[in-house]
């Protein structure tokens, strides 16, 4: 490649600019300008943006040495997929400064929620040469007609952030669009180039990537040292009671001199909630950060989170408490520290976020921790342990997901139609669907097509059309509302928020609000609001002086801890057990919380499992603690409650957090040391993970994304409320109704498919059960509750299962009054 | 059929049955509200494929409990079709001839907004707020002072009852509810869902337990 008319070009730019490209990034040029696909795995702030959109130019400047100047070639050469909307205007607004210098007559588009519709329609009469688009905006583009001549000219698919859609279904949406994309030019197809932050299957994330061009390709490492200081937040008191969101706020005092000290601090705040009461709690302990201190998360107004990322681009800003939303992104580059409050969960989210500060080459990150509880100390020694290790976590892609490809069909459908035999082969080649049966194809388009199980004469059922040997949606509705259906983000119904007297606040979960009497005031954007009404689809607010507000808690943000943090945990309480002089200072500090621990109970060391049982006011009470995350506790506490209810007729309540799972009961749980290794045993374990399946909650919880993606829940179109009404069923009722009467749908056999893959995955449960096989399962009777079983206690979530007749049951319950 | 449960109220004898509707002795009337017919196939007009042996379930339902039950008049009180016309009324209409001598009635609910033309096609009567019969009234949203009657019997709600037990263990079933002046009926219809209510003391509560009826209160 070196001495090409494309690499000498952008050398010389750059030399003129007193720049030097990475290693990397020429490695990255070479493959892109011979046509090659493959993968840059770069941590951000490396200029990974430039490896490949600069790749793409040299090959062009190499095709086209005499006129690349001059003409335009007028057809889209570089599509660029990026998971994020914020992420757009820097990339694009990098990309044209440089093709401006260099030159170069292309324009740069953006294709996503934001785009006008009079940029729309200039896209569609003319795409630009580059055009940056979210995954549900580049299927909204193969809903549209002429789709296929606008895409055949791409030479280059670029995935930005692919750890990111990987593992989600927004990644399967990737998929399905590349095999798309590849099929329009089955002879010459694209290449394709994923930039990816470092996952534990870096590999199968290029080729899940590459599968439909038949998974082969590169792997450009960025082997730059990031240097990284990690440092917690202390206590000083540590509290032998740990309870999660307790401890937090009490610290806030501990992070201001940390704030005041860096010229710019990120707080990561694991829910949305918190980030409200850590805003004020800040604000009050230092009133003059005013005007220096922002919030940004996902429910806060676009022009607001667009001012904040801009001020923080610029400087301006001390101190943003924000969430998951600032993940990604931009180079904020005045930020030098960043506070992560409550643990993480998993190892590659904490290096991530690390990652924001710092974000020049070479500087360091500078991350704090700060607890929420006092056990989650215990986490911030094990992530340490991790990131020296490098225990980074895979992120396992999404498998045969069928809601999705019931949503691809009818977006083909809404455009061009679809042959039914040709798409078939062309999902196969994706990664997702490869397994793909040619009679649940079948089933699928049979389900589209004729809307399952029907009484023939008495039908009206509605979708797709069979036109012309395609398959096609005509109604000129019916494919509007598929449009504003496109997607696989599922949140809950979603309320504007604003004041009476006009400006727009941001927006709230119904779930929320719908709890609340007028009068109640609660909390959004930093601010206090007093609900006065709500009227049509927007909560109408005025200020309010109340000291005392309601929080909203998102239902998202639980996030489980994961399995490498999980392994890394347990090795921690293993040391815990043996304190000296050498152990980490996060374990040191918590030692009145381990001897309480001791005293009651018993700290379990690696090779044992700690079972505790207890009698309170609320019944009888078995703590089990594995320490391998909620999602396998939750598996196993069903599994477990299913194993003893066949010793005799009894009803559960379970709960679980990170480090343990609860079954609580009415009546003694029969569980003592003549028993415990069998209800323990691998034996019959598929048979017994079927069972307890199919009697908890778990499945019916996952149907609820399946139903709104696969179609099956009409969200209604703007402006007819009204109309929508009579379609309106909430997915725990079309669950119902699908179990009983059409138990071989298989968006409803997807929803058990989804627990068995993502939790009760049979080989991490077998090797679990067969470690606590070979452990000493240790089994006590506390007098009073444990520090360990504390916090599983107090949470609130719970599920049922139960092996008593329903009569039985009520007999004993009593009928909630009124208050 | 399971056996319905026994209750007395304004010296009238009525039966309540878990397959969710009230057979009134004197009167020799079947009551039933809420059966949303026609939904799924309201919803398969719309591209969603509920299955429609839901609504055959319901009719077949309906079937059974007039052969046990033997009623000279069915009272629904409202929204007995769900939305728009659609071919599922044609089924109905084909099962209503089969059963013609059975003399209907319906009260009007918010989802009743076929052309009056069709109820009367197929021989039911629409009473547009409220009908009367004996000391009883029958409304589909109960409010404070309809008039007139000594007990009222409504539905709309698809009300259902939270238990609570030991152990912090809940359920959520639907329910016959009767408070001092008017009682809701559980929703017939299979494609329906629960709507929490909250009795006090003086109310009745008859849960709907799978197959059997329960008293609470």
């Amino acid at each position: 490649m070196k001495g090409s008319p494309g690499y000498d070009t952008i050398i010389e730019w750059l030399t003129a600019k007193d720049f030097r490209p990475f290693g990397f990034q020429e490695e990255a040029w070479t493959a892109i300008a011979q046509g090659e696909s493959g993968l840059v795995n770069a941590p951000t702030g490396y200029g990974k943006t430039y490896s490949v959109f600069l790749g793409s130019v040299i090959r062009y400047i190499n095709e086209h040495p005499g006129d690349f100047r001059s003409r335009r070639p007028d057809a889209l050469q570089l599509l660029w997929v990026t998971p994020l909307r914020a992420l757009a205007k820097d990339i694009a607004r990098a990309m044209e400064e440089a093709l401006q210098e260099l030159g170069i007559p292309w324009k740069v588009g953006i294709r996503n929620g934001d785009t006008t519709p009079a940029e729309r329609q200039r896209q569609r009469n003319r795409l630009p040469e580059i055009l940056i688009i979210t995954p549900e905006s580049l299927h909204l583009l193969l809903a549209q007609k002429d789709y296929p001549r606008n895409l055949r000219s791409v030479n280059l698919v670029a995935i930005d952030e692919w750890h990111e859609l990987l593992g989600s279904k927004r990644g399967v949406q990737v998929e399905l669009a590349l095999s798309r994309i590849v099929a329009l030019r089955p002879d010459t197809p694209p290449a394709i180039f994923g930039i990816s932050a470092t996952v534990g299957n870096l590999e199968q994330a290029m080729e899940v990537l590459l599968f439909p061009l038949g998974g082969k390709g590169s792997i450009i490492r960025a082997t730059l040292p990031k240097k990284m200081e990690i440092l917690s937040v202390y206590p000083d008191e540590i509290e032998k009671y740990p309870w999660a969101g307790h401890l937090g706020i009490k610290l806030v005092d501990k992070i201001i001199p940390i704030i005041r000290e860096s010229r710019t601090t990120l707080v990561f705040i694991n829910t949305r909630g918190m980030t409200e009461r850590w805003y004020q709690a800040i604000l009050d302990a230092a009133p003059d950060l005013a005007g220096a201190i922002a919030i940004h998360h996902g429910s806060i107004e676009q022009e607001l989170r667009i001012w904040v990322e801009e001020a923080l681009h610029a400087g301006t800003l001390k101190v943003v408490v924000c969430t998951a939303s600032l993940d990604l992104g931009v180079d904020f580059r005045p930020v030098e520290t960043v506070i992560q409050v409550g643990s993480p969960k998993g190892v590659a989210r904490f290096l991530q976020r690390a990652g924001r500060s710092g974000h020049q080459p070479g500087a360091t990150s500078r991350i704090w921790f700060l607890p929420t509880h006092s056990l989650e100390l215990v986490e911030a020694a094990a992530l340490q342990e991790a990131i020296q290790e490098n225990l980074i976590e895979s992120r396992p892609p999404q498998m045969r997901c069928f809601d999705v490809l019931l949503q691809y069909c009818c977006t083909l459908a809404v455009s061009e139609g679809f042959d039914p035999d040709s798409l078939f082969h062309e999902v196969r080649s994706t990664h997702c669907y490869q397994d793909l049966s040619e009679d649940e194809w079948q089933w699928l388009t049979a389900f589209l097509h004729k809307g399952g199980k029907a009484l023939q004469q008495y039908d009206d059922y509605n979708k797709l059309e069979w036109i012309d040997d395609r398959f096609r949606i005509t109604s000129r509705r019916m494919a509007m509302r598929h449009r504003l259906h496109i997607g696989t983000i599922v949140s809950d119904a979603m309320l504007k928020v604003r004041f009476v007297t006009g400006g727009y606040i941001g927006i709230i979960e119904e779930y929320f609000i719908s709890r609340l009497e007028p009068g109640d005031v609660f909390t959004l954007a930093g601010k206090n609001l007093e609900l006065v009404m709500i009227k049509d689809m927007t909560v109408l607010v005025r200020k309010s002086n109340s000291r005392k507000s309601i929080v909203p808690s998102w239902n998202g943000g639980r996030m489980p801890l994961s399995a490498n943090l999980g392994k890394m945990l347990r090795r921690q309480f293993n040391e815990a057990g043996a304190l000296n002089s050498n152990s980490k200072r996060e374990l040191r500090v918590l030692e009145p919380l381990f001897s309480l621990q001791s005293e009651l109970s018993h700290v379990p060391r690696a090779d044992e499992l700690l079972i505790e049982q207890i009698e309170t006011r609320d019944g009888f009470h078995l703590f089990v603690f594995p320490f391998e995350g909620r999602l396998v506790h939750e598996a196993m506490a069903a599994i477990l409650a299913w194993r003893i209810s066949k010793i005799r007729p009894i009803t559960f309540s379970f709960a679980m957090n990170d480090y343990g799972f609860e079954l609580l009961s009415d009546q003694p749980i029969p569980v003592d040391d003549t028993n415990v290794y069998a209800l323990f045993s691998p034996e019959d374990l598929y048979l017994d993970i079927q069972r307890s399946v199919n009697s908890t909650e778990m499945a019916r919880r996952k149907f609820r994304d399946i139903a709104v993606i696969g179609g099956l829940i009409f969200q209604g179109m703007p402006g007819e409320h009204k109309k929508a009404r009579h379609l309106q069923a909430s997915a725990s009722l079309l669950f119902n109704v699908f179990r009983e009467y059409d138990p071989d749908n298989l968006l409803l056999r997807q929803a058990y498919q989804e627990v068995f893959d993502q939790q009760m995955e049979e080989v991490r449960l077998r090797d679990m059960l067969e470690r606590i096989q070979q452990s000493r399962i240790v089994l006590t009777f506390p007098d009073r509750l444990t520090p360990f079983c504390f916090p599983v206690k107090v949470d609130s979530l719970r599920e049922e299962l139960s092996s008593e007749k329903l009569e039985d049951r009520i007999r004993k319950m009593q009928l909630q009054l009124a208050r | 059929m399971q056996a319905p449960f026994s209750f007395s109220i304004a010296g009238q004898q009525l039966w309540l049955s878990p397959s969710r509707v009230i057979y009134w002795e004197n009167e020799q009337t079947l009551i039933l509200s809420d059966s949303h017919f026609g939904k799924t196939g309201h919803f398969r007009k719309a591209g969603i494929a509920i299955p429609q042996q839901v609504y055959q379930t319901d009719l077949q339902r309906l079937f059974s409990l007039l052969q046990y039950f033997q009623p000279q008049r069915l009272v629904i009180v409202g929204d007995f079709f769900h939305s728009t016309i659609n071919k599922e009324a044609q089924l109905f209409a084909r099962w209503r001839h089969d059963h013609a001598h059975i003399r209907m009635d319906l009260v009007k609910g918010n989802h009743d907004i076929l052309d009056p033309s069709w109820y009367a096609g197929n021989d039911i009567a629409l009473h547009h707020s409220l009908l009367c019969m004996g000391p009883f009234g029958f409304i589909h949203e109960f409010d404070a002072s309809p008039g007139g009657c000594e007990y009222y019997f409504s539905g709309h709600l698809h009300p259902g009852v939270v238990m609570q037990g030991m152990g912090r263990q809940h359920l959520l079933l639907p329910c016959f509810y009767f408070s001092p002046h008017y009682a809701i009926l559980p929703a017939f219809g299979g494609f329906t869902g629960l709507a929490r209510v909250r009795p006090v003391k003086e109310d009745n509560v008859f849960v709907i337990a799978e197959h059997q009826i329960l008293s609470l209160q």
